[in-house]
């Protein structure tokens, strides 16, 4: 288990204050954070810009060291007993740096793997099934600058395996990936923690990613802790409003009636506009999904759907409740 | 010990794949280390050093060529070692850095096998051009046959530990590329490469002993061009030894300072 207690970081910061004087600020990237990591399980750190997310991982990956607080991986001191802790865990960034782009994918992880002093046959067999696990064993003899930029998260993930880590911080991992990938990507680190036992701390900015994948979250915001839940009860504690948008051809006036009365049974609003191509766009909010119901009332109408979303309430959205929640 | 051998292996690939990319690479390897050694040469050779010049007083004529190749195989080491601890600010900016440094590799290890790979990479051809030139050259003077395999040895393990210091420093400070401008000329002039350092000014031999390029050499040139025996070699053994200890020490000293400040201010991302 990974127990982070109290942690804080802040970075001293030089200022230019004319020719010879300069001035030092302290940034406070991370103030009194406590959590847990526990095998098996993915936990989420959701904070907009700056929050302090990578801060956080860094210094969990023995990388920075915390002003204060303490953080233990298996019972060893990430700072004093930093050797035994560093064979542990390992980070992966979301980018395309971190690997040597004139070498292959099989030599990055050669020379990865060695400076864990892993070598040899044994070695070799890591390489090829994290390869194939990856899906990059086909492009493993191929130079990563000629990789695309999915390849290279692989290449990434494989990376970060290198070591067998018990704990693994993923930072951004789906940055800048398209959809498809981006996906796939959220699968395999699924699979990571649910079939092979691995304790994952996910950085985000993205709600739904962290929604889908974590067991629990905690939100931060300029390095504090402004919620902790699991994500159903988090977006359902919210009570922010998720609005679900249709666009129909005809509004007749029957139809009308039931979208108010549906509305109204679930608690939620309803607004509708006439858009300029002539048709009708319903926009129904609430904190339930209305999604189903809204589907078969419109089908009961035999009215034809030209468009259907539902639009999230955004990190900032949540951050900013939230915050406004703990201020009250 | 296997586990440092695949270490170095896996370095040797690394450097290997950045700098063999392009057929240029022989140009920097040996052509260029090739025409400063004649050029070298050439200038010299107008002065005719009769028994009046002054540099007669320090190397013969016959022994030019010979005092030349050995200094400027010295300089190539140790030159190498420049270029390859500068390569650690690519490290910085491509991100692999930290994840060196969030690895539990040996620290020494990491750094003295990044200097023999670079020098193993980099030295290799114009190595095999002076160790042919020196069955051409006149003026080598042994005391047995174990002279060159020493002579050789203290170049690389002086070049070796001279890299280890290099790079902790380029470790320490992302703005250290000034070191590059720094060990360029003065180093080849004030090493003794082309120029017997005995015969500067006493300010110029204060600087001379500062760069440990100058012991290595005053050795080898003992070794190969005045017989010397090891017990004549004592004392400028015992000098290079005691350079050595200090850059050692120096390098220990400065990894742990250098990685407990990067851990504390985040900087081993920044450049
Ligand atoms: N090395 C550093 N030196 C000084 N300040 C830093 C350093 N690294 C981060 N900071 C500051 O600490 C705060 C937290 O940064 P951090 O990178 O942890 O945020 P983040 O949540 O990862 O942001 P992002 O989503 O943009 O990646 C920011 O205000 C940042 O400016
Ligand atoms: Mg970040």
């Amino acid at each position: 288990m990974l127990i982070a207690e109290n942690v804080r970081k802040v970075y001293q910061v030089k200022e230019k204050k004319g020719w010879l004087r300069q001035q030092w600020t302290e940034v406070e990237a991370v103030a009194d954070l406590s959590f847990r990591m526990v095998p098996g399980k993915i936990i989420g750190l959701l904070g907009i810009n700056g929050a302090g997310k990578t801060t956080t991982i860094k210094m969990c990956s023995t990388l920075l060291t915390p002003t204060s607080g303490t953080i233990t991986v298996d019972g060893y001191d990430a700072v004093k007993d930093d050797r035994f802790v560093k064979a542990k865990v390992n980070m992966i960034a979301g980018g395309e740096r971190m690997l040597y782009w004139r070498l292959t994918g099989r030599e990055n992880l050669q020379y990865f793997g060695s400076l864990y002093g892993l070598q040899g046959q044994a070695l070799r067999n890591r390489i090829d099934s994290l390869l194939l696990q990856v899906g990059l064993y086909e492009a493993a003899n191929t130079p990563v600058e000629r990789y695309s930029k999915g390849m290279k998260q692989r290449l990434q993930i494989a990376r970060g395996l290198i070591n067998d880590p018990r704990y693994l911080f993923l930072d951004e991992p789906t940055l800048g990936l398209d959809a498809p990938i981006a996906r796939q990507l959220r699968k395999h680190v699924s699979e990571l923690a649910s079939q092979h036992g691995k304790a994952i701390l996910l950085t985000s900015h993205y709600i739904h990613e962290v929604e889908e994948l974590c067991d629990e979250v905690y939100i931060i915001d300029k390095g504090r802790l402004v919620a902790h839940d699991t994500p159903e009860h988090l977006t359902k504690s919210l009570h922010l409003d998720t609005a679900l948008q249709v666009v129909i051809p005809s509004l007749s006036d029957s139809l009308d009636y039931d979208l108010r009365q549906l509305a109204q049974d679930y608690g939620g609003s309803r607004e509708i506009a006439e858009t300029d191509e002539q048709t009708w766009e319903v926009t129904l909010r609430g904190k339930t999904d209305m999604t189903t119901p809204l589907l078969s009332l419109l089908a009961a109408h035999q009215s034809p759907v030209l468009r259907l979303s539902t639009q999230q309430p955004s990190l900032e959205d949540v951050i900013l409740h939230m915050a406004d929640r703990r201020g009250a | 010990m296997k586990q440092l051998g695949s270490l170095l292996w896996a370095e040797i690939i690394k450097e290997h794949r950045h700098s063999f990319h392009s057929k240029m690479i022989y140009f920097s390897l040996l052509v260029w280390p090739v025409i400063n050694f004649v050029t070298a040469y050439y200038s010299f050779a107008p002065f005719r050093m009769g028994g009046d010049s002054p540099l007669a007083r320090f190397i013969s004529y016959e022994q030019l060529p010979l005092y030349l190749l050995t200094g400027y195989l010295g300089y190539i080491f140790y030159w190498c070692l420049v270029q390859s601890s500068w390569q650690m600010s690519f490290e910085r900016q491509a991100g692999t850095m930290e994840m060196i440094f969030i690895s539990p590799v040996n620290r020494l290890a990491f750094l003295y096998g990044r200097s023999l790979s670079s020098l193993i990479e980099g030295v290799w051809l114009f190595f095999c051009f002076v160790l042919l030139a020196l069955f051409f050259v006149d003026g080598i003077r042994l005391s047995g046959w174990w002279a060159p395999p020493l002579a050789f040895l203290i170049l690389l393990v002086s070049a070796i530990v001279w890299g280890g210091f290099l790079c902790v420093l380029f470790l320490f400070s992302r703005d250290a590329s000034f070191l590059y401008t720094v060990l360029d000329e003065p180093m080849l002039i004030f090493s003794g490469v082309r120029l017997p350092p005995m015969a500067f000014p006493v300010w110029a031999k204060v600087i001379s002993f500062c760069f440990p390029l100058t012991y290595a050499l005053q050795l080898i040139r003992e070794l190969l061009m005045e017989r010397a025996s090891l017990q004549t070699m004592l004392p400028s053994m015992g000098l290079l030894a005691a350079v050595l200890l200090v850059l050692v020490t120096a390098t220990v000293v400065l990894l742990r300072q250098a990685e407990k400040h990067m851990k504390k201010t985040g900087n081993m991302v920044m450049y």
